[in-house]
């Protein structure tokens, strides 16, 4: 017999009736009574009524149906991941009811991140320079402290003997690389015609490849660099000059001059490496540096020495040996060179310092800033300054986060009212908001990727880097995953422990609200983001105005329409001088003057710093001795650059003793003591560099004054400088007529071609190459200016969310202010007066702590700017209007609502 | 009629046998089929059938199907290739207990 149609509704809303709800059971219980029942209707023939109820019965009656049901949810419902199911849903359902704290949230959060991610990898990639050397932990640079009476300097060069020596006879030391470099070479395969200039080039011992780990491709590592006139090579640089062939046993012609075979190819230096040469040259041979690497000259410091250490060695007890070291070997030298009295002892008794130290490897791009490194260095306070950045934008990020999830937890009051009433525990509430939280950091975590992959190109390009995110990682996922989770956890363990402590009597009374607006940390919090964006701005003004005091500032030269033509000298013998005489001819070109010495800092540009003393001094006092950079100049020098003559003449064909005669800078003057008539007066140095005898003199007549001009970095002070007049081909120099530049560059150009056949045309501006000297402190400016602004974006998302949940929650006073006569005004005073307060209070927190700072940063430069009240008042007005902006727009929404629609709700 | 007590212990171990000796089933058919098997000495009480059979369900031993007839749905289970193990495993370790209890009682079995 089957039951029909009705006898089953009938079933189901009995049931239903009788309590059973769970929708998993319903059906199945259903079927079953309906089976059991149709059964007892067909055996025993009963009525369909008296069936149902046998069969209820035998479920123990409506208790019996409940106790099913109550058995089936409570093992359903101890798996956990139907207990994370339902933590989702809701979690789900709240945010998307309140999708625009939601995507505030989200996008604020995933802003920080994206900006901590990318300051990450900077921070990752600066941390691993040189470690790819296997032996990284026991290979020590050796450097030197030199202090001479006013000069104190730090210096990465050694003299040639001194790496065989130490190896020789210090047990610790295992062996040595020299390294030495001259500047950038023109470089063409042996039947080339057309040069290239390399400036990636470096004369190496052959233990280079035994020391660094830069694994060798072709030829023997063991033997590359041992023969005379040989050269190693990178792999791009034998592609360039070999392509599709081996290099092995090919020719280079370096400088039209030497010819060497490539004996080796290496796979380019990693990117992460202190230098990155791309051709090494023996050091054994005739070639004159090749000489200089074998003579005995412990005066003459020109090579930067590596050593590797033995396994097991101690480098302080190493270091503890120096001294006597030195003493024995350079000693006698000096003595030989200041006269048989003197002794190292009498040498440090007078203040002065010579000491050689190691540093490590792998600190050498994080912590060397010494004169003579290979390339520019990163450096650590960057390094640390970031992470802090990082850490703050983060933070501000998370503390949106949590401001507006206390700032809601009024509109959430009830529901946790009502949840605890229905016998939530405390923990279950909190992993409820926890939940929600991680789904919110999770998808603010997968935008931040997306952000950072759009964003780390312009990063790069400002930080001269090639960061990627490491897609390939297992870690880089793990990580995600963690910081998803992590800043989740953190950023919701605070409205979690906040929200689930209300007490169900309290809000379900309706007073609930009032926890929602004693928000004492939430303004905390709000002081704090903006303490932080006024820092971060005030430091990007410094930065930034700094870098302009240094553009504007009176130089002493006049950089702009100057043209300098590098690497001149390959217009040797014969072509030097036509070509500056041809330059001129153009109507275009004002003057020229050729010297490799030019008033910037630059690979290019030439420095020589030698001793010299004034005339009756004693010259075996060290304290006597002047270090003053040396320049070769040619009469048109000083016209072209437009130094200024303040006292004196400029060099004179006319005399034709100028050519030992001296034009000093302020400095010298008053560093040799010559007063306030130096005109006539006599400066004697050393005749032979390489003999430093006292008794074998030359002697200088000082004929003119010039102004101190910023010739170096304004970091450092203007040191002292003599002109000379004598040949010095480096560079040729051409200041041309404004608004003629096109005109000038093309008429050179062609007289470059006709004259230095085959060589390459390489020139710069003067004023651009003034401005590539400050190129990591405009990078900083940059940098700082952007993170600056994401800082004030993310704090004013956050306000702007607040503010709209206060005027939400203030809708009622709003429209009963306005039905007795508030003006629109005045409404948005009110509203904006709280937060206002606020960011007041953080400006008045940060000001000293930027001015301390920004302090601290100026406190690297010799010349520089005043901070001034005024950097603070734009950085205070700048916050106060952007953030009073971001509240105006929901308070005067606000305050712009009909009173009609607040007060009608209820 | 056994003792409700002693057939607690052995529930799923009776649900798993029968549901692997005879495939896809439905709730009234096992414990119908239980009925039979036991001569209506075992009556499977549905208080502990139903929840036993979400249980087993939840832990991934065995699979459902629902199949409407009319306004009725009926939901069939069947074993996963988990609960055939599980299966065998429960019955081959019944036997050693009941093997155990007639050592302890001092009877012999098949009496």
């Amino acid at each position: 017999m089957k039951l029909t149609d009705d006898h089953i509704a009938y079933i189901r809303k009995d049931l239903l009736y009788r309590g059973l709800v769970l929708e998993s059971l319903q059906d199945e219980i259903v079927d079953h009574i309906c089976s059991a029942v149709e059964e007892a209707m067909r055996d025993d023939g009963k009525r369909f009524i008296d069936a149902y109820h046998d069969v209820l019965r035998s479920f123990g009656s409506t208790s019996g149906l409940r106790m099913v049901q109550k058995q089936t949810l409570l093992h359903e419902n101890l798996k956990p991941n139907r207990m994370l199911r339902n933590y989702l849903t809701i979690a789900w359902r709240n945010l998307h009811r309140h999708s625009f704290y939601t995507a505030i949230n989200v996008i604020g959060l995933a802003t920080g991140l994206a900006a901590c991610l990318v300051m990450v990898l900077f921070i990752m990639d600066e941390l691993r320079y040189d470690q790819y050397n296997d032996k990284a932990d026991r290979i020590y640079r050796l450097e030197a402290e030199v202090k001479l009476g006013d000069t104190h300097f730090f210096i990465n060069t050694r003299s040639a003997p001194e790496g065989l020596a130490l190896q020789e006879e210090l047990p610790e030391v295992e062996s040595f690389v020299r390294l030495r470099t001259l500047g950038s070479y023109l470089v063409k395969p042996e039947n080339g015609s057309e040069n290239t200039q390399e400036k990636r080039v470096a004369w190496a011992d052959s233990t280079f490849f035994k020391i660094f780990s830069v694994p060798v491709l072709e030829g023997n590592a063991a033997t590359a660099l041992k023969q005379p006139s040989s050269v190693a090579i990178s792999r791009s640089l034998a592609q360039k000059y070999f392509p599709n062939t081996s290099a092995l046993g090919k020719v280079l012609v370096l400088d039209n001059n030497y010819h060497a075979k490539v004996t080796a190819v290496y796979e380019d230096m990693p990117v992460a490496s202190h230098f990155h040469f791309d051709i090494l040259i023996s050091m054994i041979g005739h070639w004159p540096v090749t000489r200089e690497a074998a003579a005995v000259n412990w005066v003459a410091e020109n090579f930067v020495t590596y050593i590797l250490l033995k396994p097991g060695a101690n480098a302080q007890d190493l270091e503890r040996k120096f001294p006597a070291f030195m003493a024995k070997h350079l000693g006698p030298e000096l003595a030989k060179a200041y006269g048989n009295d003197f002794t190292m002892e009498k040498f440090f008794s007078v203040g002065n310092v010579y000491r050689v130290y190691m540093r490590p490897l792998t600190d050498i791009h994080l912590y060397s800033d010494v004169r003579g490194e290979l390339e520019p260095n990163g450096n650590i306070t960057y390094v640390y300054l970031f992470a802090v950045i990082a850490g703050f934008i983060l933070v501000i990020a998370c503390i949106n986060f949590m401001n507006l999830a206390t700032a809601r937890s009024g509109s959430r009051a009830k529901e946790v009212g009502v949840r605890k009433v229905m016998g939530s525990l405390r923990s279950h509430l909190m992993r409820q908001f926890l939940t929600e939280s991680i789904l919110i950091t999770s998808a603010a975590v997968l935008i931040a990727v997306g952000i950072a992959t759009g964003f780390l190109p312009v990063f790069n390009n400002l930080s001269a880097k090639s960061l990627e995110l490491p897609w390939q990682s297992l870690w880089f996922y793990i990580v995600l995953l963690v910081a998803a989770g992590g800043v989740g956890v953190l950023a919701g363990i605070y409205p979690a422990f906040f929200l689930s402590a209300f007490r169900p009597v309290n809000v379900l009374k309706g007073r609930g609200n009032g926890m929602a607006k004693s928000g004492v940390i939430r303004s905390a919090l709000v002081v704090f983001q903006f303490v932080i964006s006024v820092f971060m701005i005030v430091s990007a003004l410094t930065v930034n105005r700094q870098m302009q005091f240094i553009q504007n500032k009176k130089l002493g030269f006049d950089k702009e329409q100057v043209i300098i033509v590098h690497d001149a000298y390959a217009l040797r013998p014969n072509n030097v001088e036509p070509f500056k005489n041809e330059g001129l001819k153009s109507g275009a070109i004002e003057s020229a003057t050729i010297s490799g010495h030019v008033p910037v800092e630059g690979d290019f540009s030439w420095r020589s710093n030698s001793s010299f003393w004034s005339e009756g001094v004693d010259a075996a006092a060290p304290e006597n001795i002047v270090s003053m950079q040396n320049w070769s100049v040619d009469y048109d020098y000083i016209k072209t650059f437009r130094l200024h003559v303040s006292q004196g003449r400029d060099f004179s064909a006319d005399f034709l003793s100028d050519s030992s005669a001296v034009i000093l800078n302020k400095t010298a003057v008053d560093r040799f003591g010559l007063g306030d008539n130096p005109i006539g007066k006599r400066i004697l140095t050393f005749r032979n560099l390489s003999d430093l005898d006292l008794h074998n003199t030359t002697s200088f007549t000082v004929i003119g004054v010039i102004d101190d001009f910023h010739f170096s970095s304004m970091k450092r002070d203007i040191a002292p400088l003599g002109l000379f007049l004598n040949k010095s081909d480096g560079n040729v120099s051409f200041r041309f007529k404004s608004d003629r530049t096109a005109e000038a560059i093309q008429h050179i150009s062609s007289a470059w071609k006709r004259l230095a056949v085959g060589q390459p045309f390489q020139y710069s501006f003067l004023d651009e190459d003034f401005g590539n000297m400050y190129r990591a402190e405009q990078r900083l400016g940059q940098i700082f200016s952007i993170f600056a602004g994401l800082a004030i974006i993310i704090a004013c998302l956050g306000l702007f969310a607040l503010t709209a949940f206060t005027a939400g929650q203030r809708t009622k006073e709003i429209g009963i202010r306005k039905v007795l006569g508030a003006s629109v005004g005045s409404i948005v005073l009110l509203l904006s007066r709280d937060f206002g307060k606020l960011v007041v209070i953080a400006f008045v927190i940060a000001a000293p702590l930027a001015w301390y700072a920004a302090n601290w940063w100026l406190k690297g430069y010799t010349y520089k700017t005043e901070i001034g009240v005024l950097v603070f008042i734009i950085a205070g007005s700048v916050t106060f209007i952007i953030a009073m902006a971001t509240m105006s727009y929901q308070s005067i929404k606000a305050a712009g609502t009909n009173p009609v629609e607040s007060l009608r709700a209820d | 009629m056994h003792s409700p007590e002693l057939l607690k212990g052995t529930l799923q171990t009776i649900v798993l046998k029968v549901l692997g000796d005879h495939g896809r089933m439905y709730g009234y058919e096992i414990t119908q089929r239980v009925k039979e098997l036991s001569g209506g000495t075992i009556a499977l009480t549905e208080g502990a059938l139903y929840p036993a059979l979400h249980k087993l369900e939840a832990d991934g031993l065995l699979n459902t199907e629902v199949v409407t007839i009319g306004k009725r749905v009926r939901k069939y289970y069947t074993l996963t290739a988990d609960g055939v193990v599980l299966s065998r495993d429960r019955v081959s370790e019944f036997l050693e207990f009941i093997r155990t209890m007639s050592q302890v009682l001092q009877v012999e079995l098949n009496a």
